[in-house]
């Protein structure tokens, strides 16, 4: 099974419905304006009056009456979710309440719980009604994605402790396999962990970033042991390299912890991600001497695409254009990646073809142009 | 007599006490005077007064002249006057020229290993990068050896070389006073091998040099006619290290400092440059004078920090608007600060503690936070773009040649880059390479030569 269908049903999730009742949490929309269609509902001891009724999608006001004996409750239902309610309103007196609603049957309850529930459809009336964004829409996939995030750190700090155990007890075919199982971690959410420059520069620096190159003495962290690994073939010297880098991604969850997620960050980073493809993933130049870069290629995709899905349900109302054409070329990027997938992880980036090489430069350009629209998309700065 | 300048300003008074004299005659005559006074001392015409201990050149000579036409008191410049092939820089003077003349449109960098053997040898490279300097920045024909020999001059600006703006400015690196020319006491103070920023990905292999030329004129044939001629006539004394070409718009580059040059992150670079055309600003932020306690052979020179700093322009090309302006603290298109209306409007921090207009991390901010008494951290950047062929992932290879002059390099760039480290700009860019170097000071006559002073001193 490939990697990108787990996460596909990881991140996948029904739509969740937007409702916004009347009043402060409204502030940016002139909840009032005249062309708000109204409906009227009665509802009395045993039933609503209408039992059924049918609204456009987007934003209506119910004037709900209450004919009923006792303090009325009244909801509108998506199964057992409450879309919105309106909450003691008292007998013989009546309510509004304006909501925003997508398309679809809902229930609307009608004074006791025994009675029957009345039925709502919100059909779509063809036209695109402009879909506003609210700040509480991002507070369930930014919640998600910091969880992902902390998941994955977690993995970091165990996977890469796994791996420098090998190194300090000098066993180089135990400490190659655990290589790119401990990185991959990392590069899915590297726009996160690259915010702390300097720990970044410790952990995921290449020896190009230093002047005498691998043999610089600020050369430490994933690639350094590579080298010794891969290129020097000897784990002399490297028991410190091994014991700071496990420091460093302890270091690294401890801060991200403590790390607010501002939403432009987050979907900022789907971008940041592939940008890294494009800069040093197509090129082989991240993992020079192990070549697993198509692990790390892998990995920051995957990142991408669970940023992408988060915010899917938003984008589809938005820009489902763009939406699709984002997954379509995260799909190609992933078809292709497939063909080169192993038991442990993938093929050498040496086994990469020069034609599959061209193949995927394309989507992943416009991948890099579309995600940078992301956030200007959802209303980000 | 302390003064270096002592025997210039003398004679300078005596020119001047005779031009007072010829106040009687007619006009003409009073500008051919002048004129004659400019092209044999370079810089030295007409700025006494204004007793400025090193830039008297900075009236004068800061847009250069041109043969027959003399037009540097007019203040401004025309376009066609700034381009023409005809201008010229002074080579002569007190400090050098390429440093307060408006940058024209064409550079290249070129930073060499000197391999001469011995201080002879040195002395004898000084010798000749002056003679051929000279010449070539003021112009002539190049003598013939007829057909059965390598021909003298590469011919790639025709039969006649044109000065058009060319200066060749040459300074030196750190690594030149080591033991092998007995230099080592002589050293500037400030000057030392660029060491890594945080952001840094400094190749060994285009950093540092002993020698380093900076190239500028009006077309990049120029440029290059005159670098194929220094390295053609320093066989034995040089071996090229790095080089880097670089250019500025030349419509820009035609308002003679007018406008201000455009990156190729799409926003101007270099707004608040001190004021080259003020002796005073001159001297307290650009050139070494006896202020700054620096070897005596130095005053006139000027440090130079070379950054070359890749873009990653793809990506850039990719990021909002809104977050670029972040970025840099200013509006891309007009070039003002966030909140403000014109390119040289300054902010007003104070008003703005936060940072809600103008970022608190935006580039402008740190690089010069406006406070009282920043002003000693100036420095005058004298950036050039660079474009060349693509990356191994196939993105596009260009980026800045960031060029920097400063009287006091710890004051002046280290300060001001130290203030930068960590800047959110830092996503987009890369430096790769450049060093620091110290810019002689000028030849101050014919007869005199590059960095005697330090030879001979």
């Amino acid at each position: 099974m490939s990697a990108s269908s787990t996460l596909f049903k990881n991140v996948w999730r029904k739509p969740t419905l937007l409702a916004v009742t009347t009043g402060s949490l409204l502030a940016s929309c002139s909840a009032f304006a005249s062309d708000v269609p109204q409906y009227h509902v009665e509802v009395n001891d045993k039933k609503c009056q209408p039992m059924a009724l049918t609204v456009p999608a987007g934003k209506v006001q119910f004037i709900i009456r209450n004919q009923s004996m006792r303090a009325l409750e009244w909801e509108i239902l998506d199964g057992v979710m409450v879309v919105a309610e309106r909450e003691n309103i008292i007998p013989g007196f009546q309510q509004k309440m304006t909501v925003t609603l997508e398309p679809g049957t809902y229930e609307m309850t009608c004074g006791l719980l025994t009675n029957p529930h009345g039925k709502l459809i919100v059909q779509s009336d063809g036209q695109n009604k402009p879909y506003k964004i609210t700040s509480n829409d991002f507070i369930g996939p930014i919640a998600e994605y910091k969880f992902y995030v902390m998941n994955e750190t977690r993995q970091l700090t165990q996977a890469t402790q796994a791996f420098t155990d090998a190194i300090r007890a000098n066993e180089m075919d135990k400490a190659k396999a655990l290589y790119s199982q401990a990185r991959v971690h990392y590069e899915r959410i590297e726009p996160i962990a690259e915010l702390f420059s300097d720990l970044d520069n410790r952990i995921d620096a290449r020896e190009d970033a230093f002047a005498m190159g691998a043999k610089d003495p600020n050369f430490t962290g994933f690639h350094r042991l590579e080298y010794a690994l891969w290129k020097a073939n000897s784990l002399a010297n490297t028991t410190a390299l091994a014991d700071q880098l496990d420091k460093d991604v302890m270091e690294l969850q401890g801060r991200i912890r403590n790390l607010p997620f501002p939403p432009s960050t987050v979907v900022g980073g789907a971008a940041g991600l592939i940008e890294e493809v494009a800069a040093s993933k197509l090129s082989g130049e991240e993992d020079r001497y192990a070549h697993t870069d198509l692990d790390d290629f892998n990995a920051n995709v995957e990142g991408a695409q669970k940023i992408v899905y988060l915010f899917k349900p938003m984008m589809d109302k938005i820009n489902p254009p763009l939406q699709n054409r984002i997954e379509n070329n995260l799909k190609q990027v992933s078809d292709i990646l497939a063909h080169y997938k192993t038991d442990k992880g993938f093929e050498p980036y040496t086994q990469l073809s020069e034609q599959d090489r061209k193949r995927l430069k394309g989507p992943i350009t416009e991948l890099a142009e579309d995600l940078a629209k992301l956030r200007g998309n959802l209303g980000l700065n | 007599m302390n003064c270096p300048f002592h025997s210039l300003l003398q004679s300078r008074q005596t020119q001047k006490n005779n031009q007072t004299e010829k106040t009687e005659q007619n006009h003409d005559s009073i500008v051919e005077e002048r004129r004659n006074l400019l092209k044999g001392l370079g810089a030295f015409g007409g700025a006494v007064a204004l007793g400025s201990a090193v830039s008297t050149q900075a009236l004068a000579g800061s847009e250069g002249m041109m043969e027959g036409n003399m037009k540097a008191d007019e203040g401004s410049v025309d376009a066609e006057f700034y381009t023409s092939r005809q201008m010229k820089q002074p080579f002569y003077g007190a400090y050098q020229s390429g440093i307060l003349n408006p940058p024209p449109a064409a550079a290249c960098l070129v930073s060499f290993d000197v391999i001469a053997y011995n201080k002879d040898d040195l002395k004898g490279l000084f010798k000749t990068l002056t003679e051929r300097a000279a010449f070539l920045t003021q112009g002539g024909k190049p003598p013939s050896t007829g057909d059965k020999f390598p021909p003298l001059d590469s011919g790639i600006v025709g039969t006649y070389i044109n000065p058009d703006n060319l200066t060749l400015t040459v300074a030196l690196g750190a690594s030149l006073f080591d033991e092998r020319f007995g230099l080592a006491d002589k050293k500037p103070k400030h000057l030392v091998n660029m060491t890594r920023f945080p952001n840094d990905a400094l190749q060994a292999e285009s950093c540092h040099g002993d020698l380093l030329i900076q190239f500028c004129a009006n077309s990049p044939e120029t440029v290059i006619h005159a670098m194929r001629d220094i390295i053609k006539h320093t066989p034995a004394t040089l071996s090229v290290r790095w080089r880097r070409d670089g250019f500025i718009s030349n419509h820009v580059a035609a308002t003679a400092g007018k406008e201000t040059p455009i990156n190729l992150l799409g926003f101007k670079d270099g707004t608040v440059n001190p004021n080259t055309k003020d002796p005073k600003v001159a001297d307290e932020v650009i050139l070494v004078t006896p202020e700054n306690q620096e070897p005596k052979w130095a005053t006139g020179g000027s440090y130079l920090a070379v950054r070359t700093i890749r873009f990653f322009v793809e990506q850039w090309d990719r990021t909002p608007l809104q977050e670029q302006e972040a970025i840099f603290g200013r509006e891309r298109g007009t070039g003002a600060p966030l909140g403000m209306k014109h390119e040289h409007d300054i902010p007003d921090y104070s008003k703005d503690p936060k940072g809600k207009i103008i970022p608190l991390d935006a580039h402008m901010r740190l690089a010069n936070p406006r406070t009282p008494g920043f002003n000693q951290h100036q420095l005058l950047r004298r950036a050039y773009n660079y474009s060349d062929g693509v990356t191994n992932a196939g993105q596009l290879e260009m980026g800045l040649l960031f060029l920097a002059y400063q009287a006091d390099l710890k004051a002046g760039f280290i300060t001001v880059q130290e203030r930068l480290n960590g800047e959110p700009l830092e996503e987009y860019i890369k430096p790769f390479g450049g060093g620091y170097f110290f810019a002689l000071p000028g030849v101050k006559k014919p007869g005199d030569y590059f960095a005697q002073g330090l030879l001979e001193s």
